[in-house]
């Protein structure tokens, strides 16, 4: 028995029914199912689930994430992915023999990078795998919860975005998003649009006459 | 290490040196600036809430009765403090004020001192016994440009300063007789060097940017100027933030005095 | 106590002229801050409070880590100016205690098993105060945290009651918290009534406490209901803005 509708907003410890499946930012107690964290429902065939509207970011492996060398260590550096997470880059990424070389001639205290998750442990613990350096650009904060709208499905909104204002851009799954030449200013703009629309019908129409009035500009 | 400073300070840098700051504001425009007096207006003697930009300070005024000091027995006294709270950025945090909070606070401070911008001689009581006005900055959301924000807030705060009633060697509170006496606004303008460039008004990512930075508070004089960071200014940046100063100084004025 | 002066009850009305069940009018604000990840500001008759929320971020000190749970923080802090007799900046007994038990009273809801060694820091700001600010700080504080994606069992209003001149009233004012005869702030978890935050001074029977606890509860649920308003509207008002 549900409760709520597709689309409807929820605050955390909504009750969203009884006796229904749960995904995602839900949690129940006995038959109810309550919603954890505020945002939409999205119902899915018999299953239940909340998209939130807010909050930080949590890793999770195969995530390509940007993220700032703020400590060299033995063999490895520290890196900070914005996330409450101890965040490892280990020196066998760049170079055989990462106990010996000077790790600070591939990356510098300050700066930033781009790389994969590769392992994720029990207290959100995790390792980085190929990294790049990101010259240059500037780097925008996002909600990490809205980082999906900017992408788009099949990565089709972030092509839409690239194209029309012929920046360079590498998302970050944290929330970091590495934007560099041409029209970075409009990229920008774009960005915050979606982020703050992100719930809204119809926004991949309203970006494309956007960027398509602006780009001319 | 600021995570935050690492991000964006090579593209704001790059940008300046273009001529461009990223929200599209000349090198000499403030970002919009919102006065609110009164902001909490039962139990303060006087208030002002400033939004500038994303900054934004609340500052109260508390007036007591007390002591004098004793080079000038015949005046009353004015104290300043600055709490930048943990609540206004991931920065701050608890505990006794820094060197941050203290420098907003002095700065603040010397503006409205030097100008003499409080009637102090009018807050003798009897011997012995004077008004000490007590200006607490509190900052709320911390967007850049503390001091401008702050300085601003405080002295709308003066302004609009209610003195609480005085009767047989008691503080009424809750009763009001007359407003504090203040006869000119001080206005705190700060300019930041990025490269060769002077910009005024600083966001938050251009504080990370800059390399030095200079305060000038000005009445129809010069009152007070610190200069922060860790970089050189030149005569010339220097000359030119001043006249900057006095010119946005003056509009900030009239807003204030139009409250 | 009751001076013989000020009448804190007339003809069944209170100072204010609220009925004894009555509320002072609260508003409630989401999102106000740039900076912390989720924030709130709550009017509550002549009490402004801001709430911000910082994390889950790294813990510091160290030593507080806890590789099961979050650690959460919270800071209750009066303003200098919110007070008619300025108050002295910095932590007192009084708002370190506040502090303990708000932090308590969050920490029962918030699901802190999921950030593992991270910690939640909770700031409540009070701009003006006047009788009953633990209560609005704490309903401030729990739309702060649902406002910061921050995963959690329920929200935490929170509602006080008293005794005034031998009537248990609801949600006291500054005249009657002075002046009055009890005052008891509490706290709850409103899918199921338990109470998560209880302090009482004064004096109260067995039967007196019983009927303020239940008046303060429904006072509560009905902070509760703003709660859930200023929440919802928050959210839909992103999906609408173009």
């Amino acid at each position: 028995m549900l409760h709520v509708k597709n689309g409807e907003a929820v605050i955390p410890g909504q009750l969203l029914g009884e006796k229904i499946w749960h995904g995602i930012n839900c949690f129940h107690e006995g038959d109810n199912v309550f919603s954890s964290t505020q945002g939409i429902v999205r119902v899915e065939k018999d299953r239940v689930k909340i998209i939130p509207s807010a909050g930080g970011y949590i890793p999770k492996e195969g995530d390509l994430v940007i993220g700032v060398i703020t400590e060299i260590l033995t063999g490895r550096w520290v890196v900070d992915i914005r996330s409450p997470c101890l965040c490892a880059l280990r020196g066998e990424e760049v170079t055989r023999d990462p106990l010996t070389t000077d790790l600070s001639k591939y990356f510098k205290a300050g700066d930033v990078i781009s790389a994969k998750i590769s392992y994720v442990d029990e207290v959100n613990s995790c390792q980085l795998t190929g990294p790049w350096k990101l010259d240059g650009g500037i780097i925008i904060d996002v909600n990490a919860k809205r980082v999906p709208r900017v992408v788009g499905k099949k990565r089709s909104m972030l092509n839409i975005i690239k194209d029309k204002t012929g920046c360079k851009i590498v998302v970050g799954q944290n929330g970091w998003i590495w934007i560099k030449d041409n029209k970075v200013k409009l990229a920008i703009k774009t960005i915050r649009k979606i982020e703050r629309e992100a719930q809204t019908r119809g926004l991949t129409n309203r970006i494309t006459e956007m960027l398509d009035k602006e780009a001319d500009g | 290490m600021d995570i935050e400073a690492c991000l964006r300070k090579d593209y704001i840098t790059n940008q300046v040196n273009d001529g461009k700051r990223l929200d599209g504001r000349k090198f000499d425009e403030y970002r919009d600036m919102e006065i609110e007096k009164d902001y909490v207006g039962e139990k303060a003697c006087g208030s002002a809430l400033v939004r500038l930009g994303d900054t934004r300070i609340l500052v109260g005024i508390s007036l007591n009765v007390g002591e004098p000091y004793p080079d000038a027995p015949e005046s009353g006294v004015m104290t300043i403090s600055t709490e930048l709270r943990p609540i206004a950025s991931p920065n701050f945090e608890t505990g006794p004020p820094g060197g941050e909070a203290i420098e907003v606070a002095r700065v603040v401070d010397r503006g409205i001192r030097e100008s003499n911008a409080i009637e102090t001689e009018k807050l003798f009581i009897e011997e012995n016994k004077v008004w000490i006005v007590f200006v607490d900055i509190h900052a709320l959301d911390h967007g850049g440009n503390l001091i401008d924000a702050s300085g601003v807030a405080a002295i709308a705060a003066l302004v609009n300063t209610r003195m609480p009633k005085y009767e047989d060697d008691q503080v009424i509170r809750g009763e009001w007789k007359g407003k504090l006496p203040v006869k000119c606004t001080p206005v705190p303008c700060t300019s930041v060097k990025i490269g060769d460039n002077i910009l005024i008004d600083p966001s938050m990512d251009e504080e990370y940017a800059m390399d030095a930075r200079l305060t000038v508070t000005t009445t129809d004089m010069m009152n007070a100027m610190q200069k922060g960071g860790q970089g050189t200014l030149k005569e010339e940046d220097i000359l030119s933030a001043v006249d900057l100063s006095f010119e946005k100084g003056k509009e900030i004025r009239k807003v204030i005095e139009s409250l | 106590m009751a001076k013989d002066d000020v009448e804190l009850i007339k003809n069944g009305k209170r100072l204010d002229g609220r009925k004894f069940d009555d509320l002072r009018k609260i508003k409630i604000e989401v999102g106000v801050l740039k900076r912390a990840v989720g924030s709130a500001y709550v009017e509550w008759g002549k009490n402004k409070v801001m709430a911000g929320v910082y994390g889950p971020r790294e813990l510091h000190p160290k030593y507080l880590r806890d590789p099961t749970k979050a650690h959460l923080r919270c800071i209750y802090n009066l303003a200098p100016f919110s007070v008619e007799d300025r108050k002295r900046p910095g932590p007192d007994r009084r708002s370190v205690e506040i502090s303990k038990v708000s932090a308590e009273a969050l920490s029962s809801v918030v699901m802190l098993e999921k950030y593992p060694n991270a910690g939640i820091d909770v700031f409540i700001e009070v701009l003006q105060a006047d009788a009953g600010t633990r209560c609005v700080g704490l309903t401030a504080a729990s739309v702060a945290l649902a406002d910061a994606g921050i995963p959690m069992r329920d929200l935490v209003p929170a509602c006080a009651a008293g005794k005034v001149s031998g009537e248990i009233v609801l949600d006291l004012m500054k005249e009657e918290d002075n002046l009055g005869e009890c005052d008891l702030p509490l706290a709850i978890i409103p899918r199921k009534k338990e109470i998560v935050l209880l302090q009482m001074d004064g004096k109260l029977t067995k039967d007196e406490f019983k009927k303020a606890c239940g008046l303060a509860v429904d006072g509560a649920m009905k902070v509760y209901e703003m709660q859930k308003e200023a929440l919802l509207s928050s959210i839909n008002n992103v999906r609408i803005e173009e």
